[in-house]
């Protein structure tokens, strides 16, 4: 049995307003899951729920095989980072960390002990007589963080922890709190709406959408085997356009007079079915780069060196495209408004749920 | 690596440098209007204050005396009158707090939709006059002998007539501080109630409530309308019915309820100063 158990969770606001819809999750012990959606997607307020903030209108939770859908938060023995750090301006950096283990009325010598083992766990030793008011905010975080850890609590629920902190800091904090979380293999949920956040710290990623989830999945399969338009066009950057089903025995699929071949299962489909056909900017390639069995012809219309990578945009019929390829010095880029051909592998050929209308070109990174 | 050629100062960075003179004197002038400006609300507000106090000490025909406040000081009913009067005002004190903190905290958490409505009832004393309030009373519970022989009704008054002021200090206190993260920060680590209120929003809301406090605690010294209709010997009624009798006394009473509120207000600012934290606002910075 999975240590936390979301089974069937409905949260409606007032008496319409349905914030998360027929969730169910499992999540190991050690695991560190994150929610990944847009804003309003009902990952907060799934997190909440765990966390005792909210009360689920339908379904159950269960922790360590305890029902704990109406336990209320001070006593499920939950750690919480939140956002906005929450660091109780009154009191020291050591008086914040050790504040759940005086409500515990554990013993002054246990408590300073534990405390110094905090600071050290952060990088923080010596900062304990500090307020929060003088601390950067990088260190308040990682004193919330210390803070919530303290007790030693059977899970850590993280609200957007990073999202204050200006992008560097953002980077190194979020590799120590994957290694933390990891050294004191305690299980996690992780609410974010970065992916590249919720891809490089997660065992599993959770993407939602609209109060549902969309979809479950490795960052590798979430990232490279999207099931869902939602999920393509959230997660990296995506090249989609509605084609059609043009041979399902051999996989052909058609789109903007070109043919493209796919490793999908077409076998249910339909010739002429619509389909929405995705690919990867960096699964594309000049074909000149190896042989591949999808030849597309294009036309160069603008080429962005982003220093490791290089982003060619081309113009299929009507549609644009991105193709992303490692940055060489010795590669030779076409010129713009030069035709060139372009290839993908079968497997490179996504077909994605919900068809129907086409994702727009994400804007030029 | 090569060498450079030393750089020369530009004419720019010259200019900029031969110049502090310059700058320093522009600053100074500006100052000078700050000083014109702040000597003129100082005139403003201690003139008359000086005034009073210079004419306090004019008991004795020919020289300077402090015979106003050896006069006011030595009448048994102006410490009678001061000591209730005090005493009132901590009896209203405690039960505003009582009523305003967990009314203010429990609309910023849970029911902020109810905000107008609370803020509404606390400006009561601005939309019906004192007087009619406290006709209101009389008419409303005269009939009960026991509301009339404490001071219940008085203290009632006091309390409608602290509101905005107590709320509004605690309002803007809690709206400094981020009371849901904070309490949820609080519940997540076993905090119960009393310990989150106690132990974590309160102590934030050190400087908000001293305000209220001070506030409530002038406003009831000085008040006149409620104690003189209900017939309670508070400190403003003795005031002006020294005032009808005396010339020099009251003015030495004047400055020495000056004083008293200047001491409550220093001491507030005080412990504002020496309260750690406070000026830290939670939340991202």
């Amino acid at each position: 049995m999975a240590f936390l158990e979301i089974n069937n969770v409905t949260k409606i606001f007032g008496k319409d307003t349905v914030a998360v819809k027929d969730f169910n999750l499992q999540v190991e012990k050690g695991e560190l899951v994150s929610f990944l959606g847009p804003s309003g997607c009902g990952k907060t307020t799934t997190l909440r729920m765990v966390a005792g903030f909210e009360a689920p209108t339908t379904g159950q939770i269960l922790m360590n095989n305890e029902d704990i859908t109406n336990k209320p938060p001070n006593q499920r023995d939950v750690g919480m980072v939140f956002q906005a750090y929450a660091l109780f301006p009154n009191m020291t950096v050591g008086d914040n960390i050790g504040f759940g283990l005086k409500i515990a009325k554990r013993p002054p010598e246990e408590i300073n002990k534990r405390v110094e083992e905090m600071l050290s766990l952060i990088h923080m030793p010596g900062f304990g007589d500090r307020y929060p008011f003088q601390l950067s905010g990088g260190q308040q975080q990682r004193v919330a963080l210390a803070r919530a850890l303290a007790l030693s609590p059977q899970m850590l629920l993280l609200d957007e922890p990073l999202s204050a902190l200006d992008a560097k800091i953002r980077v190194s904090l979020r590799a120590e709190i994957r290694f933390i979380q990891r050294t004191l293999g305690i299980t996690a949920i992780y609410v974010t709406h970065d992916q590249e956040e919720a891809l490089s710290l997660s065992d599993r990623v959770v993407v939602m959408y609209n109060g549902a989830m969309e979809q479950v999945g490795t960052p590798f399969e979430i990232y490279n085997f999207p099931q869902t338009e939602f999920v393509a066009s959230f997660v990296g950057t995506l090249n989609a356009v509605q084609g059609e089903v043009l041979d399902p025995a051999n996989q052909l699929l058609a789109f903007d007079g070109q043919t493209l071949h796919t490793a999908e299962d077409l076998s249910k489909r339909q010739r002429g079915d619509k389909v929405m056909i995705a690919i990867r900017p960096e699964r594309l390639s000049f074909s000149s780069e190896g042989k591949k069995p999808n030849l597309i012809d294009c036309t160069v219309e603008n080429i962005t060196f982003l220093g490791s990578i290089v982003r060619v945009q081309v113009l299929i019929g009507n549609h644009k495209y991105y193709m992303d390829t490692f940055n060489n010095p010795f590669l030779e880029l076409p010129k713009l408004g030069d035709r060139a051909e372009i290839t993908c592998s079968r497997e490179a050929v996504l077909i994605l749920e919900h068809p129907g209308k086409d994702i727009s070109l994400p804007a030029e990174a | 690596m090569r060498d450079r050629p030393p750089i020369a100062p530009t004419a720019t960075v010259k200019a900029i440098v031969e110049t502090p003179v310059k700058t320093w004197k522009r600053v100074r002038k500006f100052n000078l209007w700050s000083w014109i400006i702040l000597g003129i609300g100082l005139i403003y507000f201690f003139l008359p204050l000086l005034a009073t106090f210079e004419f306090s000490l004019r008991a004795i025909k020919g020289r300077y005396s402090l015979e106003a406040y050896r006069i006011a000081f030595s009448d048994p009913a102006f410490f009678r009158s001061f000591g209730l009067s005090m005493l009132w005002a901590i009896l209203t004190i405690i039960i505003t707090l009582l009523l305003v903190l967990p009314t203010a905290y429990w609309v910023h958490l849970r029911l902020p939709r109810l905000r107008p409505a609370v803020e509404f009832v606390t400006l009561m004393p601005f939309v019906v006059p004192a007087v009619v309030l406290v006709f209101g009373f009389i008419r409303m519970y005269g009939r009960y002998t026991f509301m009339v022989s404490i001071p219940i009704l008085l203290i009632a008054g006091y309390i409608v007539l602290s509101l905005p002021y107590m709320f509004r200090a605690v309002d803007a206190g809690l709206r400094a501080i981020d009371v849901r993260t904070l309490t949820e920060a609080a519940q997540s680590l076993g905090a119960s109630w009393p310990t989150i209120i106690f132990r974590v929003i309160f102590p934030n809301l050190r400087v908000a409530i001293l305000s209220g406090v001070f506030l409530t605690f002038a406003i009831v010294m000085g008040e006149f309308t409620f104690a003189n209709l209900l017939v309670w010997p508070a400190f403003g009624p003795y005031m002006e019915l020294l005032g009808a009798k005396e010339a020099y006394a009251p003015q030495a009473l004047a400055v020495v309820s000056f004083l008293l509120t200047w001491g409550s207000i220093g001491l507030l600012a005080r412990i504002g100063r020496g309260a750690p934290g406070q000026g830290q606002i939670a939340g991202a910075r």
